[in-house]
């Protein structure tokens, strides 16, 4: 698929002699600002117009009604002083943790184990169903397994294992963890067809000599199949640790943030205060922490594994 | 073997879920007793739980206007990303790397970013829930993905055949249209295909610029339907969610691959 050949491509250069450009061809160049003009319009106005003027308003107080004032950094001071939004950081970091190793590690033992073997893909099938699933979705599944008294309970009990009578929706921290279980669920067989992507491509000769030599099991994949898949263990990484900073769906459908709002995440923190409480400076400056926290994390990982690979050779 | 077995173990953890959710969506909504979730009942109430859900949320309008979104969105949004493409890598665009970094600079940031601006420009200019305003913000966002895809896809294609065609006296446009569009279609198909599921899991925007049972997405109208005020029983809610699965479902099990490489491509 040509898809696949995306980010490794460039546009070649003009060939020799490009210069000599006749007339009509100078007016193909005019041309191509007439092509490109309508998708830089719409991504100017629709996404970069507002990304600018969220700057801008978090400097602001602003009800949406009376015009915005402006308050420095005020609404960010309340980081500080905020008891919701420390809960809302807490619970951020619990989902960055827990589902860039959790779904992340499953995906990787699923995809290692169905590899090569008769009936793999039947065997990966129902790890792949959950994917398809809308974030609501999800939430409306989990929702009714981890009720009250639901079939998360009568399993724990089933097999005479603490929590059978926690309320997993209602408990702090149990619902952001037992989210995390649901979003595991979701997760898992992606990942494994991301890492499945990786093995495929990986050069049969290493994993071959490695054989010879006797290695096998553990130890092949330990000194063998896992450094080879380090650069796509990265990608996975990376791309679970951005989604896993702007978690909001799955939150949002299951508990609204709540009870309390002690089930918040950033992303819906922004949401809660901006459109129920009608604070959009405050709700902007919440959204702008937010960003350049990815910006920030997502660069700190990226440069990090470079410098172990370089190190590594 | 014992890879076979640890497989076939996770796997069948994994389908509990599925099992609950088809056992219980089925059950007749009347019938529904928290105790007896794990049994499934001998009556079949799918429909008619899809009925309940259809009336108490407005699905019927609901599912033909994310409909029109999924489609019309990502199809407009990849003829202007493939229109982008075409003048950076076909026209040579001045600075047309530039350009691109722009276009492509649109999926860094979280949609957070944008809510608070779309809703209250959207309110001023009456674009606040109506149909074209949803429409207008799916397609920008699919813009990025669909100009990536196209730009380097067309860097794949002999510029003899545009050398050949303009020594024809075909006009740019026509080119474009009749030739380029034509030779890229499954690399749009793909990216089709990818933002339709975007497009249709969507929830963030339709919560934020949406409201009326006509013009809100489904995603939105569940959301609604399983809070614990709608007042609506757990196998409606949970046929609800089946069925506005499906469409996703389906056509990720039949593109999987599709899904795998997009993944590694933008926000998806």
């Amino acid at each position: 698929m040509s898809v696949a050949t995306a980010t490794t491509a460039r546009p070649r250069q003009a060939p020799a002699g490009g210069g000599r450009a006749t007339g009509r061809d100078r007016g193909a160049r005019w041309g191509a600002l007439g092509f490109i003009s309508p998708a830089v319009l719409l991504v100017a106005v629709l996404l970069y117009a507002p990304f600018l003027y969220t700057v801008a308003l978090s400097f602001t107080e602003y009800d949406g009604l009376t015009s915005p004032d402006w308050v420095g950094v005020d609404n960010f001071a309340r980081f500080f002083d905020d008891p919701a939004l420390s809960t809302s950081v807490r619970n951020t970091l619990l989902w960055v943790v827990g589902t860039t190793v959790v779904p992340v590690g499953l995906g990787l033992l699923v995809a290692v184990l169905s590899y090569g073997i008769k009936a793999g893909t039947v065997l990966r099938l129902p790890f792949m169903l959950p994917y398809a699933l809308s974030g609501a979705g999800l939430a409306v599944i989990w929702g009714f397994i981890l009720q009250s008294g639901g079939a998360a309970n009568d399993v724990l009990a089933a097999l005479h294992l603490p929590g059978a009578k926690t309320s997993f929706l209602q408990e702090e921290p149990w619902n952001t963890l037992a989210m995390i279980v649901a979003w595991t669920w979701q997760q898992t067989g992606v990942n494994a067809l991301l890492f499945l992507v990786g093995l495929q491509s990986i050069p049969k000769e290493p994993l071959e000599a490695a054989r010879l030599d006797g290695a096998g099991g553990w130890s092949l994949f330990r000194h063998v199949t896992w450094p080879l898949l380090a650069p796509l263990t990265t990608v996975v990484v990376g791309l679970a640790l951005v989604a896993s900073l702007k978690t909001f769906d799955i939150v949002w459908v299951m508990t609204q943030g709540g009870p309390g709002r002690n089930s918040e995440t950033l992303a819906v923190t922004m949401y809660r205060d901006a459109f129920v409480a009608g604070e959009y400076g405050y709700g902007s400056a919440v959204a702008l922490v937010l960003t350049l926290t990815t910006g920030a994390v997502t660069l700190a990982y990226l440069r990090r594994q470079v410098r172990t690979r370089e190190a590594l050779g | 073997m014992i890879r076979r077995l640890v497989l076939g173990v996770l796997g069948l953890l994994w389908l509990v879920p599925v099992y609950l959710l088809l056992v219980n969506a089925f059950r007749p909504s009347t019938e529904y007793d928290a105790s007896r979730i794990w049994v499934p009942d001998g009556d079949f109430g799918l429909v008619d739980n899809v009925r309940l859900a259809w009336d108490a949320a407005g699905l019927g309008p609901s599912i033909l206007s994310t409909l029109l979104y999924s489609v019309v969105s990502p199809v407009a949004a990849v003829v202007v990303g493939a229109m982008a493409g075409f003048a950076i890598v076909v026209l040579r665009l001045r600075a047309g790397f530039w350009w691109f970094m722009l276009l492509f600079g649109g999926t860094i940031f979280p949609i957070q970013m944008l809510l608070i601006p779309l809703f209250l420009g959207y309110s001023s200019a009456d674009l606040y829930d109506r149909r074209p305003g949803m429409l207008l913000v799916y397609t920008a966002v699919c813009v990025p993905l669909a100009a990536l895809v196209m730009r380097s896809f067309f860097t794949g294609v002999a510029y003899s055949i545009y050398e050949a065609a303009r020594v024809d006296g075909a006009s740019v446009w026509r080119i474009f249209w009749r030739v380029y569009l034509p030779l890229s279609l499954p690399a749009l198909g793909a990216v089709v295909i990818l933002e339709f599921a975007f497009v249709w899991n969507d929830l963030l925007f339709g919560l934020t610029l949406s409201q009326t049972e006509t013009v809100r997405p489904v995603m939105t109208a569940l959301s609604a339907l399983s809070s614990a005020y709608s007042g609506s029983t757990v196998p409606v809610v949970l046929a609800a969610g089946l069925v506005m699965s499906l469409p996703t479902v389906l056509v990720f099990l039949g593109a999987q691959r599709i899904f795998a490489r997009g993944l590694t491509l933008g926000q998806f």
